[in-house]
């Protein structure tokens, strides 16, 4: 713990191992690209449409590389981008692995990867703007619409039975409705894993609405695949569960949780809350997370075609949660995925890019 | 030459993927037909786990220490391992774990318990028949080596985050040498003496209790030992489905590198550890003296 940390996602405390698939995809790419090439399941298939350009007019877009962040809405982004880059405008695109500060890092100071669809900006929010003030990146656009969300939730079975339960305040004096089997003659809230960073955040949080004097236990879930198996489990039972969460994820898109209201975002004590030696914490709330596409500015001005679509990028949470709880019940892959959304959602897409483009796309589906 | 002498004959993806599906389906529809009642059935045990817990942690410190002090100075007869033991608990009381090692403390004799009351019958049986025995040493072996966070989910879709899924994992994974030793310390029991046993007119239940299992203590010490190490290095990974102890620190200090939350918390598990394996060893060594 250093400098107060400023706010910052769910994600951003988790520090996950590369993925194997790194270890697959890790060779220098252009040295050893015939071998990578070959090796690389997440590879792209061959040139052999970059010569569409031409017909189109647009300016050579060439070999773009993808930044494809280790978690899963951000890798479906990076395949659906790389699917209408390579389809619609005739690059080259190239997957590399990722996770937030080191691909602003690299992409600062290298100029690679060229494009990164899903920045959590509260997680590299210095570099960034020092980058985009030097030159060096540019944002092309707000990729989530309504921008990450964490709250505190309720499945909607309980909001059927109980309808005044859309507050805080509501639930709060209600913890005989969420009964903690540990703790007799109390209500359990579930909090946030251990380590992450909104661990002190949900604790303070906790604290200032006085949940404990209401009744309330603040239950740590010890991981995050804990907490989706106890949602998933209450769910298929249709049983209670107070909970913390944040979207866009899976979990949401398959069972539909509603966040409660009555808490509201007080940018003055927010510090404090994100603290963890906070003294005297106030009632307050989360902000939505404001998640940018980044590119490094060589690649906006070498392909402006490409660039608009990019900053025209945009979809809102419930898609995103919808495509990710497609992706968790069939088990499928980023790419599967992306080609289901690319297949089944085109007045979304469609938006995105010229209608010569799209057709383009779909011909390539 | 043919396509499947050049490439493994597989599942197609999507016939593959159908077939996690279903086990994926099978598992979800057996957790909500008997989900209610396996949580039922397991109900006493949290009560047992809860009051066990309440017990530790309301008894004053200096109680603690002096019954801890006590059981291991009877189990052991020495006055070092005695304090040693002793200091040991101040350090970790002084260090602000106490509360956390309690609760560790809780979870891990419960389920030694647990783990010894199911082990100790089922080493039996092994040990009086050989076709018991060859039925369940593949389950043990696989019980021993299925990677954990393989039953870890299933476990939360079945009983939720907490104390319950907890035990069962610690349980599952810890009590294979109680078993095995069990069974193995039945089974050295000389002939011999079992020959004479028979010759005084013993009955099967004398010559069990009297003889068989006596003899096989140090065994059996050995095997529950064994059983309370690995129900110890369970401590981090259980609390990675809610339950609390020492091991929630240590996922902190995991996920954001701090390294000496890490060590503290790390060592009171160690201290636990020597603490519940001198005990025990030197149980099983005094009762070998007298055999």
């Amino acid at each position: 713990m250093g400098a107060p940390a400023p706010e910052r996602g769910p994600r951003t405390g988790q520090r996950n191992l590369p993925p194997p698939s790194l270890l697959r995809r890790g060779f220098p790419r252009r040295a050893t690209a015939a071998v990578a090439a070959a090796l690389r399941c997440g590879a792209w298939p061959g040139p052999a449409a970059a010569t569409d350009s031409a017909e189109t007019g647009a300016s050579a877009c060439g070999d773009v590389t993808i930044a494809e962040m280790n978690w899963a809405s951000a890798a479906v982004a990076a395949h659906v981008t790389a699917i209408i880059l390579h389809e619609g405008y005739g690059c080259t695109p190239d997957l590399v692995p990722g996770d937030t500060v080191p691909t602003v890092t690299s992409m600062t100071e290298k100029g690679e990867p060229d494009v990164a669809p899903e920045v959590w900006i509260n997680a590299a929010r210095e570099a960034v703007d020092k980058a985009v003030a030097e030159g060096r990146l540019k944002i092309a656009g707000e990729i989530l619409s309504d921008g990450g969300v964490e709250g505190w939730w309720i499945p909607d079975y309980m909001v059927e039975e109980h309808p005044e339960l859309t507050t805080l305040q509501a639930v709060r004096e209600r913890p005989d409705l969420f009964p903690d089997k540990e703790e007799p003659g109390k209500g359990r809230f579930y909090g946030c894993p251990p380590g992450w960073a909104c661990e002190h955040l949900n604790v303070n949080l906790f604290a200032a609405y006085g949940m404990e004097e209401a009744g309330f236990t603040l239950f740590n879930p010890g991981s995050s695949e804990g907490l989706k198996g106890a949602i998933a489990r209450q769910f298929e039972r249709r049983r209670p569960i107070f909970t913390y969460y944040w979207a866009p994820t899976a979990i949401l898109g398959r069972y539909p949780l509603v966040r409660l209201g009555g808490m509201e975002h007080d940018p003055e004590t927010w510090d404090c809350i994100a603290d963890k030696d906070c003294a005297d914490p106030r009632p307050n709330g989360w902000e939505p997370s404001v998640v940018l596409t980044v590119v490094t500015s060589r690649f906006a001005e070498e392909s402006p075609e490409a660039f608009d679509f990019l900053s025209r990028l945009s979809w809102s949470n419930e898609v995103v949660n919808g495509f990710l709880a497609w992706q968790d019940e069939r088990q499928a892959t980023a790419r599967e995925t992306a080609e289901h959304f690319l297949g089944s959602r085109e007045e979304i897409w469609g938006a995105w890019v010229p209608e010569e483009v799209a057709e383009k796309v779909k011909a390539g589906l | 030459m043919a396509d499947w002498l050049r490439e493994f004959p597989t599942l197609e993806v999507g016939e593959l993927r159908a077939l996690k599906k279903s086990f994926d389906a099978a598992y979800r529809g057996f957790s909500r037909e008997y989900g209610e009642a396996i949580e039922a059935f397991f109900d006493p045990l949290l009560y047992l786990l809860i009051r066990f817990e309440q017990l530790l942690l309301a008894t004053p410190w200096w109680l603690m220490i002096a019954v801890i002090a006590g059981l291991c100075y009877l189990a052991s007869r020495s006055r070092w391992l005695t304090a040693g033991v002793v200091v040991t608990f101040f350090a970790i009381g002084w260090l602000g774990m106490w509360e956390d090692t309690m609760r560790t403390l809780a979870i891990i004799l419960v389920s030694t318990l647990m783990a010894v009351a199911a082990g100790i019958p089922v080493g039996i049986a092994m040990s009086r028949s050989d076709r018991v025995q060859a039925v369940i040493t593949p389950v043990l072996d696989v019980m021993q080596t299925m990677p954990i966070f393989v039953y870890l989910i299933p476990v939360v879709m079945l009983f939720g985050l907490g104390k319950i899924p907890g035990v069962i994992a610690v349980v599952i994974y810890a009590v294979p040498p109680v078993i095995r030793l069990t069974n193995l310390g039945i089974r050295l029991v000389d002939e011999e003496v079992l020959e004479a046993a028979d010759a005084f007119g013993a009955d099967a239940r004398r010559r069990l209790l009297g003889v068989q299992l006596p003899l096989a203590l140090p065994n059996i010490m050995a095997g529950v030992n064994q059983t309370i190490m690995m129900a110890l290095s369970m401590v981090v990974i259980s609390s990675m489905i809610g339950v609390k102890g020492l091991g929630q620190p240590v996922l902190r200090a995991v996920t954001n590198q701090y390294f000496a939350l890490g060590l503290f918390n790390g060592a009171a598990v160690v201290a636990l550890a020597i603490v519940f394996d001198r005990i025990t060893q030197s149980c099983g060594r005094r009762l070998q003296a007298n055999r």
